[in-house]
């Protein structure tokens, strides 16, 4: 089996209406950040710094980019490097980068596009030293929007490249 | 993996077993439809076998997740025995007069008009000022406004505004008729009708997108020369059959004259010893009448590249006697010069049942005729 | 008076003339080069029943073939209410003389009956009224009531065929992406309808997105891609078992963009591996992959020729997305799209002449056609966002993913004859994209 199935579900208290996709993985079996739930786990909080909450929140979960492209901006190098020392010091916890595409783009141009930004990301944190065994991407091309109007402003936010980071399997 | 593909096919048994019976029919059909070709009685015969709506939800819709790495195995088709039995035999051929056996060498063969039509109808040059409907033609402010080829569900050669809403479409723009006092014997009542919608040209919604900027105007309207509109009598047959024998000099004129004005230097080859031939004029009307009932829009694209032409013989009175023939055709498979004969015999035969309005003094000019149906410029509209 | 002198001088030199025109026997001859382009007017009475049941049958079966017909745009129903004629029986000779003067240039006329085993038999004539004749054979059809559709789309099938010269496409399914639900989070299921949008029914549920199905040449399977498995996988799905299965790929890979081969055994996809989307060629009996491309740059949505020997892809190799064609064993591409824009989803028609895709150009997009050269570029839709286009089996028509602006933006299909005539929506309940055509059924 792999090791996403037998991944600790980690319960958040808080729900982010930025990760509230339903299907973010199809089988469920993996962290889902944003899952709604009971019995909120104090460690987890956003102020605690190794907390995932705190990974997406204080550090930036996320990085944005110009339409058509996959190069990263110095911002969001500043943010990757926040990440890959979050990611160096935590090194309980695994992430899988999600590459999103705005709505305008074929659907499969998309997919591919998605899928250079993910990848971009990761070969930043991996040259920042991340191992790259702890890193896995995705794309979703223009599936799953963050933002539904159809406007520059709502596509900036769409072209983004998303770090989820999941507790590793503990045995 | 194996166990993996039982437990998936145990799954789907039900589904199988119905699908089985609708794959054995569909065998069946298929085996049977080997028979399609043939078969040289008057039916053929085939077979449709399909599952229900029912069925089919039944058999997919309490969707369980599978293993990913499931295998399918398509079901194998059930035998034969299966399948729902069919009536192999061609149907019995209904006792019908077969339409083609009816010998049709006489006008009659030719269904008569829409209405007694009495006047001669060469829609386009109308002799009386412009009916009601032209008139919109012109002022329609859209069309003054955007001179580019609008949406109608027609394309003509010439742009048509929209007919007022309570005429009837119809091939042949007529005046009401109103009754006339002096006449003795009443005219029919006519309903007035009017050219149907038309503009020059499809377009796509990506043109309609386009047009922002004016691209191109309305072609003008190509106005045929009028026909001669002196001798409409047709009771005056008599005199043209007088041979005017090599007194050439009428026709020699008349060509000389049409030569020289470079009007009938492509068509003008034609032409019997008797009478003076068509001036160009009146070969235009026959043209125009002859084009605004040929509708190429359901035809094949390979229909669309095939020049059909055929030949038909007329009664003096310009109505069609026999068939309309096919002479040859070209550019298409076997099957589009099929439909693209058809095409251009409806036209004949739709716009020449009233009968063609020819001169009847030039008879023996044009009781044989040739048309040639190219529609090269049609193809691209 | 100078003018009409000279004009004698030259009649008198051409009278003296030996060969002159007007001495050859001959027919006139004319040329038409004009005509319209007009939906041809047809009259369908209902089919005649041996008793109401029959009749019932009959009528709904009509209806089906007029509205297949009809909707093709190239035909035009006259309605029942100007017939003058009245067909009673199906084996007395047709009355052309009732069908003429309402200028119904084709007639169908057909009988239902239903047999002992409640079998529906179908048999029609088709006729050409101002030939005055019968259209080819009379058949008959005989089927399931639940078939009843397919019987009518046959029959339509036949009558567009023999009108048109161009191959039937009525008796075919469409295999497409049902949508419902918000934008940001919207649920995907595979679903399959008859081509006009009759008898929908659902392959997958909706518990992972699922995109873009494409038939196999016999219309037995659909491949598609999921994330049923957490990552994008392609899917080979039974049609009629619903059945499936996952096909190999390797750990920190996507693949997408599936398509047959004519030889229903290979398929030809997009395969990402380290941010970099090339096309690969698979035996989906062994599962034996080979690659086709190695380019850096997005190589995806490919497309095989008819005969199986060549395959149209999308590239941003130049910079922006363009469409290539290169042989189907890999090696040298050619780029054939070059107007302004970006081009996408290339589909090589069943006929084998054109190629249909996605352009993106100043803000909108359009589903257009061009030959395989490249030459001849048309484009037949505009709107915010259209994609995704398929061909009928009889590479007439296509039918695409037309998506509206804004928050509450939907997807729905369309579909728009080759001419760029007759766009139209295509009924369906939930909102719907990616459609593939099936090939016509058997």
């Amino acid at each position: 089996m792999t090791y996403l199935s037998k991944t600790f579900i980690l319960v958040a208290g808080l729900t982010l209406s930025a990760c509230s996709q339903p299907d973010r993985f199809g089988d469920g079996n993996t962290t889902d950040l944003n899952a709604a739930g009971a019995g909120g786990v104090v460690a987890g909080s956003a102020s605690d710094p190794t907390s995932p909450l705190y990974f997406q929140q204080a550090v930036g979960d996320r990085v944005l980019f110009a339409v058509d492209q996959s190069t990263l901006s110095p911002t969001a190098m500043a943010t990757l490097d926040g990440q890959a020392r979050w990611l160096m010091t935590n090194v309980e916890y695994n992430g899988i980068i999600e590459g999103h595409a705005d709505e305008q783009g074929t659907r499969e141009y998309n997919l591919a596009l998605g899928a250079r930004r993910a990848n971009a990301v990761s070969e930043y944190l991996i040259g920042k030293g991340v191992s790259p065994a702890r890193l896995k991407v995705i794309s979703y091309g223009k599936e799953r929007p963050l933002e539904i109007c159809s406007e520059e402003s709502c596509y900036a936010k769409n072209r983004r490249a998303v770090t989820v980071i999941s507790a590793v399997p503990t045995s | 993996m194996t166990s993996a593909a039982a437990e998936a096919g145990g799954a789907v048994n039900t589904g199988q077993i119905i699908s089985g019976a609708g794959h054995a029919g569909l065998i069946a059909w298929a085996v049977f439809g080997g028979t399609f070709n043939a078969d040289p009685l008057p039916f053929e015969v085939t077979e449709v076998t399909a599952i229900s709506a029912e069925e089919y939800a039944a058999l997919t819709a309490p969707q369980s997740r599978p293993e990913a790495v499931a295998n399918i195995d398509t079901p194998e088709a059930p035998e034969a025995g299966d399948a729902p039995t069919l009536s192999s035999e061609a149907d019995s051929a209904p006792a019908q007069a077969e339409p083609e056996a009816t010998p049709q060498t006489e006008p009659d063969a030719v269904p008569e008009a829409v209405a007694p039509v009495p006047e001669p109808e060469i829609a386009e040059t109308p002799p009386e000022p412009p009916a009601p409907q032209e008139d919109v033609a012109v002022l329609a402010p859209e069309i003054s406004a955007r001179p580019q080829a609008r949406e109608a569900p027609r394309v003509a050669p010439e742009p048509m505004a929209p007919p007022e809403p309570d005429v009837r479409i119809d091939e042949v723009e007529r005046q009401e008729s109103a009754p006339d006092p002096q006449a003795e014997t009443r005219q029919p009542d006519e309903e007035a009708t009017a050219p149907e919608e038309a503009t020059t040209e499809i377009v796509t919604e990506a043109e309609k997108a386009e047009q922002a900027a004016p691209s191109r105007s309305l072609r003008p309207r190509s106005r045929p020369a009028a026909p001669a509109p002196s001798e409409d009598a047709p009771t005056q047959t008599a005199q043209p059959e007088q041979p005017a024998a090599p007194q050439t000099d009428d026709s020699a004129v008349a060509d000389a004259l049409a030569e020289a004005l470079g009007q009938a230097g492509a068509t003008g080859t034609s032409g019997t010893p008797q009478g003076p031939p068509l001036t160009a004029g009146e070969k235009d009307g026959l043209r125009v009448a002859v084009q605004r009932c040929w509708n190429v829009g359901s035809l094949s694209s390979d229909a669309l590249r095939t020049t059909v032409v055929v030949a038909v013989s007329l009664n003096r009175d310009g109505t069609l006697s026999g068939d309309v023939r096919q002479l040859s055709a070209q550019g298409g498979s076997g099957d589009a010069a099929r439909q693209a004969f058809e095409a251009a015999r409806r036209a004949i035969l739709r716009c020449g049942a009233g009968g063609f309005d020819l001169p009847p003094e030039k008879y023996d000019h044009w009781r044989e005729i040739e048309m040639s149906f190219n529609p090269e410029s049609m193809r691209i509209k | 008076m100078i003018q009409r002198l000279a004009w004698l001088l030259m009649v008198a030199l051409c009278a003296a003339l030996p060969a002159t025109a007007q001495e050859r026997e001959g027919p006139l001859r004319i040329e038409i080069t004009e005509g319209v382009i007009e939906p041809l007017p047809f009259a369908i009475p209902d089919f005649v029943g041996d008793d109401t049941t029959a009749a019932d049958w009959g009528a709904r079966i009509s209806r089906v073939v007029a509205s297949d017909l009809t909707g093709t745009g190239l035909f035009r129903e006259i309605p029942a209410s100007a017939h003058i004629g009245r067909i009673t029986s199906f084996s007395s000779p047709v009355q052309f003389t009732d069908w003429t003067p309402i200028n119904a240039q084709a007639l169908i006329v057909g009988a239902v009956s239903v047999d002992d085993a409640g079998k529906l038999i179908v048999r029609f004539r088709l006729y050409d009224v101002f030939a005055g004749q019968e259209l080819g054979q009379g058949l008959q059809l005989v089927g399931t009531t639940d078939g009843w559709r397919r019987i009518a789309h046959k029959v339509a099938d036949q009558v567009y065929s023999r009108l048109t010269g161009e191959a039937p496409y009525f008796d075919s399914r469409v295999a497409f992406v049902s949508e419902t639900g918000p934008k940001d989070a919207r649920q995907k299921r595979l679903a399959i309808m008859d081509y006009d949008g009759a008898n929908v029914s659902y392959l997958t549920d909706n518990s992972s997105i699922v995109l873009a199905p494409r038939f196999s040449p016999s219309g037995d399977r659909v491949l598609y891609t999921s994330y049923e498995s957490g990552f994008p996988r392609i899917y080979v799905l039974d049609v009629a078992t619903a059945g499936r299965r996952v096909l190999e790929s390797n750990d920190g890979t996507m693949s997408f963009a599936p398509r047959f081969a004519p030889d229903g055994r290979t398929i030809v996809y997009s395969l990402t591996q380290g941010g970099n989307t090339d096309l690969y060629t698979m035996d989906i009996g062994t599962g034996q992959a080979q690659r086709l491309t190695t380019a850096p740059s997005i190589e995806t949505a490919p497309s095989y020729s008819p005969d199986g020997s060549r395959i149209v892809f999308e590239s941003d190799r130049s910079g922006t997305p363009q469409l290539y064609i290169m042989p189907a064993g890999g090696g040298e591409a050619q780029r054939i799209s070059f107007g302004q824009g970006r081009y996408g989803t290339p589909v090589w028609s069943p006929r084998g002449d054109l190629i249909a895709f996605t352009k993106q150009s100043k803000g909108r997009f359009h589903i257009g056609v061009m030959r395989t050269d490249g030459s001849e570029e048309r484009l037949l839709t505009a709107s915010f966002l259209d994609e995704g286009p398929t061909w009928a089996p009889n590479g007439r028509v296509i039918m695409f993913t037309r998506e509206t602006q804004g928050a509450q933006g939907r997807a729905s299909l369309y579909s728009v004859d080759i001419t760029g005539r007759n766009l139209k929506q295509v009924p369906t309940d939930t909102g719907a994209s990616d459609p593939s055509w099936s090939p016509l059924q058997k």
